[in-house]
């Protein structure tokens, strides 16, 4: 349970952040998964998380969208908690639907696409449109198509997720993501499941995304992509932030030696 | 040399018994498919309070013969104030029983869909109920019909022991017929082989629902499951 110094909303900042995290903390029995981690993000800024399998990088996005109740420490969307609320000096859990109300300017985009495998793709971005915005299915349809014109993927419309390539998989939930209109997108892995051929797809889509001014968290494993489009990295390692900065600070002249470690077997691996 | 005239002469007692038959199963399994869709559900909402009396009402229903059930119902129930007519314990009877078997087939359907695809749909801000009605309960049906199918065959075979509580089914009437003409052989042929028409029906139905769903699947997959119902 979070801890009573952390039930103040975060102090007001010239540019307030859009997610933040204070001391957040998360144990799977005895496993101590993140530790203490502080985490802010600001508008139209694009963060990448690195780190060794293991290292905490997706629980901490999930912890960040509440999909695994964090442990200690706090979560403010827009400067709201998330998760949790105050009753008479004590933290307790909020509703889901309390929740959602805080998550909602929030976009995910997982691993394994998530797609429902019994909707088109079309019908897959459309669902939270007409579910959750209400909009009529012509309407639906219509906003459905544009996302999916903006992944390039109009013409696979009527195609359900099983006739997709994984590329277009994932570029169908960015597009079922992004048509709930998201202020900030968290990525866990988006092409970490894809063939190597099909990573770029996915990649161009999200550069562009980037490139609009999409504020995002990027959990990835593509350290290219994240030199060329983070504004800054953080690395992780056994639930810790170990460091974190611009990519070319921290690509270039790593402080840490785990950071050095790290980086050169990605380099053997990657060049040799 | 089979008697069929005398199957002609008793048609108005089969027909009666038939209808009886058709009418009890039917609401009887009807009560067994809702019932046992709640049960899931409630399982699968809030599985530290639901899970353990689901489990052990399932575990009951599979413990105890339909028989024992119908007895409970009928003979017992006006002990504690219940007081069914036959026809009603037979419904309930079924439906009770059923529901226990159904609990478990749902369950096993809810657990089949990753679980992903829900954390997907709360990103998304859909509610849990959406999320039931529209991603889990349409992709659970099409596993389910085919267990579901058997499940309900099994039922109508088993619901010849409403006969023993006194009701005027098809097995009570082919007995009565028995017993005023002596003949054993034809009544029971009769009533078998509209049991087989019945059940004929059940299955035709359980393999026109899955094939209908399996249209609105992946093309692959609809037809890894045709070659499968092939053989």
């Amino acid at each position: 349970m979070p801890t009573a110094d952390t039930l103040a909303p975060p102090a007001p900042t010239q540019q307030r952040a859009i997610v933040e995290a204070h001391g957040i903390s998360k144990q799977f029995g005895d496993l101590e998964v993140l530790t203490n981690i502080d985490f802010s993000l600001a508008p139209s800024e694009v963060v990448c998380v690195i780190g060794p399998s293991g290292s905490g990088k997706s629980t901490l996005l999930r912890c960040l969208a509440f999909l695994e109740p964090y442990d200690h420490g706090s979560v403010y969307i827009d400067g709201q908690l998330l998760g949790y609320e105050d009753r008479s000096g004590q933290r307790v859990r909020t509703s889901e639907k309390r929740v959602d109300e805080v998550r909602a300017p929030v976009g995910m985009v997982f691993q394994h696409f998530h797609l429902w495998p019994h909707r088109t793709a079309l019908e897959n971005v459309t669902e939270a449109l007409r579910l959750v915005n209400g909009l009529s299915r012509r309407q639906a349809d219509t906003e459905g198509i544009a996302m999916l014109e903006q992944v390039g993927l109009a013409d696979r419309a009527g195609h359900f997720p099983e006739s997709l390539s994984g590329g277009q998989k994932q570029r169908v939930a960015i597009a079922r993501a992004l048509a709930m209109k998201p202020r900030v997108m968290f990525f866990d892995e988006p092409t970490s499941a894809l063939d190597p051929e099909l990573v770029g797809e996915v990649l161009d889509v999200m550069k562009k995304l980037a490139a609009d001014g999409m504020t995002m968290v990027i959990v990835t494993h593509e350290m290219g992509f994240a030199a060329k489009v983070a504004d800054r990295v953080i690395f992780m390692d056994q639930g810790r932030v170990v460091e974190s900065g611009p990519p070319a600070t921290l690509f270039r002249q790593p402080k840490s030696e785990r950071l050095q470690q790290f980086l050169n077997t990605w380099r053997e691996r990657h060049i040799d | 040399m089979l008697d069929i005239a005398l199957i002609w002469e008793m048609r108005d007692l089969i027909l009666q018994g038939l209808w009886n038959t058709l009418w009890i199963c039917l609401l009887g399994c009807l009560l067994a498919l809702s019932l046992g869709l709640v049960l899931a559900a409630l399982r699968l909402a809030n599985p530290r309070l639901f899970s353990y009396p689901v489990a052990c009402y399932v575990e009951i229903c599979r413990g105890i013969p339909l028989l024992i059930l119908l007895f409970l119902l009928y003979y017992g129930g006006p002990s504690i104030g219940l007081t069914l007519s036959a026809s009603v314990a037979g419904v309930v009877g079924i439906g009770l029983y059923g529901a226990g078997y159904f609990a478990e087939i749902y369950r096993g359907g809810f657990k089949s869909i990753p679980k992903g695809q829900l954390e997907a749909a709360r990103m998304l801000g859909i509610s849990p109920w959406h999320a039931l009605v529209r991603i889990q309960i349409p992709q659970m049906a099409r596993l389910i019909v085919p267990p579901s199918t058997n499940q309900l065959i099994i039922l109508v075979k088993e619901s010849a022991l409403i006969s023993i509580i006194s009701v005027d089914d098809l097995t009570k009437n082919a007995t009565t017929i028995v017993n005023q003409t002596f003949q054993v052989i034809e009544p029971y042929l009769a009533v078998a082989l509209l049991y087989w028409l019945m059940i004929e029906l059940v299955a035709r139905g359980g393999y026109a629902l899955e094939k209908r769903l399996a249209n609105r699947q992946p093309r692959h997959i609809a037809q890894k499951d045709n070659a499968h119902a092939n053989g």
